[in-house]
This record gives C-alpha cells, structure tokens and sequence, in this order.
C-alpha cells in the first residue's frame, strides 16, 4: 500500500484583510484523508469549513491569503496559479455544491454542462462525450436519462438536480470528492436518498470524501473520521465514533444536545419549544 | 406557442385600438375647429360648414372615430359625388396645413428615422455592449472608473446640449464636419456621412452610457453567481468560462430593453431630429404640433404606438427563445 | 469585492462582527456611509446651492437689481443683431452670467427663476407620481384579483404608450393655462406606473413573509397590516424610487420646454432657455452653456445621490 495519503492538510491558515484589520477565517488546520474514507467536516456557519475546502480547490477569492500546506498524492496545492489549478478542478477533486438551482447555470441543458466538464479535460467528440454523460447520469439514477439529458436546471426537482451535479463530479472520475452541504437544502427523504447515493458511488469509485455539513446527524452516517470547528479553529477530532460516545470539547457536547434522539419523551415537547 | 403568440398579437391590436381611441378623443375635446384652421383667413361661414361636411365633422364622435377606423383599414373618400377625394387604406386623412396625404407624408419621411435609428443602434450596442463587459472585468480599474464617468454624464446630459456643444466645436469652431444639410446617400455619399455623424454620436452617447452601466452591473451580478463557481470547479477554461457562462445571462435582458429603444426610435427622434433638422417622422412629429395640423400629429402618434406595441410583442417572443425558463411556462 | 461568492461575504461578516457597541440605526447608518462619499457630499452640495439659488431668486434678483423680465439694451449691441456686448456672453459685475442677446435679459435671473420653475415642476410630479405609484401599487400587490387586474392592465397601457410624443401631443391640444401645473399632471399620468409596478412586486413578496402572518395570526386587520408591517418595510425603495425619478421630470420638463410645448416664454425654465438660444449658438454659445451646465450638474448630482443612496440601502439589506 502507498504511503502517501490521497490529502495531508498541515497548519492551514487563511486570512482575509477587512477594513477592521486582517481576519483568520481558518487557523492552523491539519488533517488526513486516505482513499476510500470520508472525512466529515462539522461547524456552524462561518466556522471556517467551507473556506477550507475553497482553498483545496484553489478557488478563495484573490484577496485571501493561505499559509500551511495542502498536499494531494504528496503534490503540494498552496500557491499553485489558477492556471495550474485548472488541471485539478474536476479532474482530481471534484465539488457538490448546497444549493443545486443556483449552482447549474439555468440558461443551458444539464447535457452540456456536464459535457463541458468532460471535454475540458478529456477532449473528444461531443458524441463520445454525450455516451459518458448518458452514463454518469444512469449511475447516479436518472430515469429516462436518453430524454432528461436535454433537459433544463428548472425543469428538474431539487433532489434530481443534486444527483445531476454528482453525475457532473463523478464522469471525470476525480480521487477527492468534496460535498458541502449537499443535502442542506433538499426534503429529508430526499436527503437520505442522497446521503446513500453518495457512499454507494464511494464504493464503485474508491476515492476519498471530504463532507462538510453543519449537522451532526447527518454526519454520523456517512464520515469515518470527523473534524469539528469553530471560529476557524479545530476544537475536536477523531472518529465518528469517539466523538459520539466521548465528546471532549464543550461545543461538541453542545451540539450534540441539540440532536434529537430517539429514546428522549421530551423531545415533541422540546421541538415545540424552540 | 402558436396560441401564446395569438393571445400576444390580440393584446397588442386591443392596446393600439385604445390607444387611437385616446388619442381621437383629447384632439376631438381640445383642439380648436379643425374646419377654420383649413379655411385660413379668407373665410365665410358657408365655406366652413361645407368642409365640416366633407370631413365629417358634422358628425358625432362614435362616427367620426368609426370613419377614421375604417379608413386606416380599409380606406375612405371625403365628400361624394364627382368631387370626393379618394384615400386609400391605409388612410390617415391629409393635412390641413399643405393638403398631402398623411400617410405619404410619414412614410417619405420614414427612411430618415430608420437611418438615424440603425446607426445610432450599432454605434450604442458596441459603446455599451463593449465599455460596460470592459468595465465589469477590469472592475475597480482606472478604465473602470473612466468609462462609469463617462457613463453617468452621458445619461444626465441632455442630448440638446450635446449637439449644440458638438455643433458649436466641431462645425464652428474646429470646422471638422460641415452643417448638417438634408441629402440623398447617391448624391453625394460623403456629405451624406457626415450629416448623419453628429446625430447618431449624438443619439448613441446618452443610449451607450444607459447600456453601459447596465451590462456592467448584469455582468459583475453573474460573475457572483454559484453557477460561476460551478464553472470554476470544473475546472473550464477563463474565456470559456466568461463567453458561455456569463456573456448569456448578462446579456438576455438587454435584448428586451433594446427591443423597446429601438422601437421607440423608429418612430421618430424628435429632439435630435430637430436639433439637427433631420426631415424624419420625428420633425414632422415636432413641426405638425408646432402648427396643430391634428391628422399628422394623430398619425405619428399612431405610428409610434404601433412600433412601440409590436416591437414588445417582439421582445416577448425573442424573450422565450432565449430564456429557457420562459420558453416552458408560456406554454 | 462582489466577485466574491457570496458565502464569503457571509462568512467574513459573522467573523468580524464587533462585540457589544450598540449597532446604530439603519438609517445613520446609511447616512454615515453616505457622508464617507466625496461625490455623494458634492452632489448634495450642489443640490442645496439650487434650491437655495431657486428659493432666493427674487432677493437675489433685487441684490444685482436685475430681474429676470427686465430688459437691459445698454447690455447689447443693437448694431451687430443684438448681440451681447463684452466677452463671453456680456458677463461682466453687473451681469454675472452675462446677457440674452436680442433683449438684454439678465441670465443670472433667469437660471435662478428657471431653477424655480424646473424645481417645482419636478418636486411636485415626484410627489404626485410617487404617492399614486405607492398607494396603487400597495393596493395591486396586497388585494391581488381584480384590483390587481384592473391596475395592472392600466400600468400596461400607460407604458406601451409612446409616451413622449403624447405628452407632446396633449401639451400642444391643451389650452395655454397654468402651464407648469399642467406639466405637472402630465407628466404624473406616464410617470406613476413605473413606481406602481416596483411596489406592486415587492409587496406581493412581503406579504407572504413570516412578520406579516405573524401580525395577521395576532389578528391585525389589514390596514395595520399595511401601515404598520407592509410601508415601512418598503421606505428605502420609496425613498430611492423618488430621488432618482427628480432627475428623470427635470430631464423631461427641460426637453418639453426645449421644443415648446413645456413652460411658455416669457417664463424661463432651463430647456426653454436652451431652446431660445439655438437660434445663436454659433455667434453667443456662452447663451446655452450656462443653462445647460447647470441643467446637467442638477440631473447628475440627483443620479450620483440617488446611485450612492440605492446602494447603501442594498448594503444593508444584505448585512
């Protein structure tokens, strides 16, 4: 087996200047991620998570600055140009977004925005690439694939749209698959759909997983390891099951309170409260 | 679709029809009696009730305006007997100042506009189209503020004031270009350029600087959409990223508001066409008001209406064939 | 800035937020932005010597003892057609923007009269279309149905119209009369449905927010309703709807009086001065400068305000 993990984070920091002074959005982060694992990254809102997984796909914005190192298969990411980038987006790590209406581009069918992620890398006929999309949205459970392929963003439901921008991920077949909140914004039943879709395509595919959600529970299902943060720091780590059974951190105990469970009587009572 | 365009039509042919209606009215309840302005000083009561006759002006409204209807569609004659005068549809009645068919008066006049209006279009999209892209991608840049300058005086100077101070520089006090003079493209094709220049710089200045700040802000509002980051993601190409994901959604709604400026100008420029004294529809426009010659004021009116009304039938079809979220519900 | 995802700005903010010091009000707030700007302080700057220029042009009339009907033919040269004499345009201590050719009308008195008149016409059609717009489109967007049927059908109509040339029309049909109130009601038919329609819009949207059922559960009628939850949600748009419509009347008041049928002569507005001077431009240009430049200055420093004032209120509504 090879020694290198698919990604080694080693003491991320990312600042952003403000007109209040310079801001740490992350600090100091480090983490590890082999193939075939999923790494779940907890936090609220503004905890940080979302900017570290820009800063893998070297997409923050220009005025942020990034220290540490990012390793892929031991290829260090931080610094890289955006030009240089370009041959890692979608190839080599690839991102689920939260909200799928927004982020398919509503003038064109989902065909062509997939194919144009194809293509970009891979070249080729529109033909051939029309084969592997057809086949990227059969994998990821689109009926009547042949006719749907030439379909617009809002002609699906919001659930179809998710599983259309993990078909778009996966037809390059990338190591690093980075889902942010990718089932915030779809109906619970929907999600769990989602959720399963998911693993069971990290099963055929073998890569590795970096899901960042702001819900433990959702957490809990599908992440082996799990970072949670705050404030742009890591205030706990391990897997999932030590952070389950033995939260250290205070915020963890929190946020675990906050989950309902199943055996709790009170819970219907609480739900109203809140 | 085909009923969507039916229903489409029919609304615009109802508003034009309202529209007339208006119009008949206010000339019918305001203006002075069309019949002495026509008979002029040398007159006698006789002379005036014989051309109230002829006119229809002894008439009721409802008949008159039902005339005036069935003229525009399918002609009419003024008087009966050997003396009628006859008026083709679409008839528009005559003038009462020179006695011309109304409806030749605007379409001899009509050439003009449109040459007016087609240059200053070309000259405004790419201005605008260009600046505003421009600006949106160097946004923040010196070019970026220059160009929004530039802009905002375009679309708070009044376009009378820049032709006189074009006039008062290039023709007065430069002598660059000559005074703009009324002549045909075959006679002379230079002296045709340069009479035209002024007024499309004039006319396309204050429409650029609107276009321009408008792309801009539709440009740099996609640029913050989750689609671009999705483009990103996938890793595209910057100028494949720019063209196909940006320039589209930026774009489709000045297609509407060109439709609408385009239109509008089609049916005559009056302020630069004055200023310029360019003889299109909109100096007869301007003239015809000038000398309450009410069948020209009613038939331009009535024109620009037309174009307007149908150039938003037009917009709307346009819309639906370029925005595919449109194109399904308008089913 | 904003080709940051939005997630950033987000993120940033929940970051840098400061802790404690009481948040101030929206409304200081946006003042404060405001006031940070340079142009936004010219432009008001600019605003105010107008007003007062329009206030103040009878005393000032009687400071330089020229007022804006009293010919001066010492002023011209009767020789040379009229025109005036001394360097650009006849300015000189007596004239301080110099002379109309032909009469020897004081220009000074007349821009000053002229700002008066242009003012007042687009102040009051502002007024006028804003509170129709508001109130109109209020009843469209809140009752829905048939008033929202009947309203909308009209605010159709009225903007499919070709609205320049039947402005025209009607001002040159219309008898001579009060003309800067006629100007007034004119403009304020094809003016009221482009405020109308945005008010509609957005209170169709606010109606079906959280703190306006909350307000119908606790058994609000629907005039609190509206007056408490529905109009002051919808004061910054108001606000901007009317300060950038002041530029748009005085621009179309300026161009009906340029070609005749606004204010009549011998009143002075700042497009009919403009128009009277066309005939002299070659040989007197200093004749339309003046009233042009202060015509432009004016719609510029209500566009700039206006711009900044949209913007800063947008800011917040993001925060």
């Amino acid at each position: 087996m090879n020694t290198t993990p698919l990604l080694e984070i080693e003491h991320l920091t990312i600042t952003f200047p403000t007109g209040s002074g310079p801001v740490d959005v992350v600090r100091d982060l480090s983490a590890v991620l082999d193939a075939n694992r999923t790494l779940g990254v907890v936090g609220e809102s503004g905890s940080g998570k979302s900017m570290t997984s820009l800063a893998i796909m070297g997409l923050l914005p220009s005025t942020a600055r990034v220290s540490g190192s990012i390793r892929l298969n031991g290829q260090e990411l931080v610094g890289k140009t955006d030009r240089e980038f370009r041959t890692i987006r979608g190839e080599k790590v690839a991102m689920v977004f939260q909200d799928p209406l927004s982020s398919l581009n509503p003038y064109y069918t989902v065909g062509l925005q997939i194919e144009e992620a194809y293509r970009s890398h891979r070249g080729g006929s529109r033909r051939a690439a029309r084969a592997v999309v057809l086949d990227a949205l059969e994998r990821v459970r689109i009926k009547d694939a042949a006719r749907r392929i030439d379909h617009y963003p809002h002609q699906f439901s919001g659930g179809m749209r998710q599983r259309i921008m993990i078909a778009m991920a996966l037809c390059l077949e990338p190591e690093l698959l980075i889902a942010d909140e990718p089932t915030t914004a779809l109906d619970v039943t929907v999600q769990a759909q989602i959720l399963d879709l998911l693993a069971e395509l990290q099963q055929e595919t073998g890569s590795g997983m970096i899901f960042i959600t702001h819900d433990l529970a959702v957490v809990s299902q599908v992440a082996e390891d799990i970072l949670v943060m705050k404030d742009g720091d890591v205030v706990e780590r391990g897997t999932a099951e030590q952070i389950f059974s033995n939260p250290q951190a205070a915020y963890t105990r929190s946020l675990l309170d906050a989950l309902p469970r199943i055996d709790d009587p009170f819970e219907e009572l609480r739900g109203t409260a809140r | 679709m085909v009923l969507y365009l039916l229903r489409r039509i029919l609304s615009a042919l109802g508003i034009l029809l309202l529209i007339s209606l208006f119009t008949y009215a206010i000339f019918f309840l305001l203006s002075p009696d069309p019949a002495v302005l026509i008979c002029g000083k040398t007159c006698t009561p006789e002379r005036i009730d014989q051309i109230r006759g002829q006119l229809g002006l002894d008439q009721p409204f409802w008949v008159q305006y039902w005339e005036f209807l069935r003229g525009l569609v399918a002609g009419r004659s003024y008087g009966d007997g050997p003396s009628a005068i006859d008026c083709a549809a679409p008839c528009l009645g005559f003038s009462f100042q020179t006695n011309e068919s109304v409806t030749n008066m605007i379409t001899s006049r009509f050439p003009v506009s449109a040459t007016l209006a087609i240059g200053a279009a070309v000259l405004w999209l790419l201005a605008g189209i260009g600046g505003g892209l421009l600006s949106a991608v160097k946004q923040g840049t010196w070019w970026d503020r220059g160009a929004m300058m530039v802009a905002l005086g375009g679309i708070s100077l009044p376009n009378y004031f820049v032709a006189l101070i074009l006039q008062y520089v290039l023709v007065v006090q430069l002598q660059i270009l000559p005074f703009p003079t009324a002549v045909e493209f075959g006679e002379n094709p230079l002296l045709w350029f340069q009479s035209y220049l002024m007024p499309w710089l004039v006319l396309a200045f204050a429409y650029a600087s609107m276009y321009a700040r408008l792309v801009r802000t539709n440009v740099i509002d996609t640029l913050g959409e989750n689609f671009m980051r999705t483009a990103r993601a996938k890793g595209l190409a910057a100028p494949l990223i720019l063209r196909r994901h940006a320039l589209r959604p930026a774009l489709t709604p000045v297609v509407t508001l060109f439709g609408m400026d385009f239109a509008g100008l089609l049916g005559g420029a009056l302020i630069t066409e004055t200023v310029f004294g360019l003889n299109g529809v909109g100096k007869l426009a301007a003239d015809s008001i000038a000398k309450n010659d009410q069948p020209v004021i009613m038939g331009v009116t009535l024109l620009a209406a037309l174009f307007v009304v149908f150039g938003n039938v037009i917009v709307d079809i346009l819309y639906t064939v370029l925005d595919p979220r449109v194109r399904v519900t308008s089913r | 800035m904003s080709t940051a995802p939005s997630q950033l700005a987000i993120e940033v903010d929940t970051v840098g937020a400061s802790p404690g010091g009481g948040a101030p009000t929206p409304a200081r707030r946006v003042i404060s932005t405001l006031r940070r700007s340079p142009a936004v302080v010219l432009s008001v700057a600019y605003i105010v010597a107008v007003v007062l220029l329009a206030a103040l042009a009878p005393v000032l009339a009687s400071i330089t003892g020229w007022g804006p009907y009293t010919y001066d033919p010492e002023a011209i040269n009767a020789d040379l057609g009229g025109i005036p004499i001394g360097p650009l345009g006849g300015i000189s201590a007596e004239h301080w923007f110099g002379v109309e050719p032909q009469n020897g009308r004081d220009i000074f008195a007349r821009i000053a009269q002229g700002a008066q008149v242009s003012l007042l016409i687009a102040v009051s059609a502002t007024l006028v279309t804003t509170v129709v717009g508001v109130v109109l489109g209020m009843v469209a967007g809140f009752y829905g149905g048939w008033a929202d049927q009947v309203i909308s059908r009209v605010m159709d109509f009225l903007m499919a119209f070709p609205a320049l040339i039947f402005m025209i029309a009607l001002l040159s049909a219309l008898p001579a009369g009060n003309r800067p109130a006629l100007l007034v009601i004119v403009l304020s038919i094809f003016g009221w449905p482009y405020v109308a329609r945005v008010i509609r819009g957005q209170t169709m949207s606010l109606k079906n927010r959280e703190f306006v059922e909350a307000a119908r559960a606790s058994g609000a009628g629907n005039w609190r309703i509206v007056s408490r939850e529905v109009l002051p949600n919808l004061r910054g748009t108001i606000i901007v709807l009317a300060t950038l419509a002041v530029p748009g009347y005085i621009g179309t008041e300026a161009g009906l009086s340029f070609l005749g049928v606004g204010v009549m002569p011998p009143t002075p507005s700042w497009g009919q001065m403009i128009a009277s001077a066309v005939g002299w431009y070659t040989v007197d240009p200093m004749f339309f400068l003046i009233p042009g430049t202060f015509l432009f200055l004016t719609v510029l420093s209500f566009t700039v305000f206006g711009d900044h004032l949209q913007k800063a209120l947008d800011a917040g509504d993001a925060a």
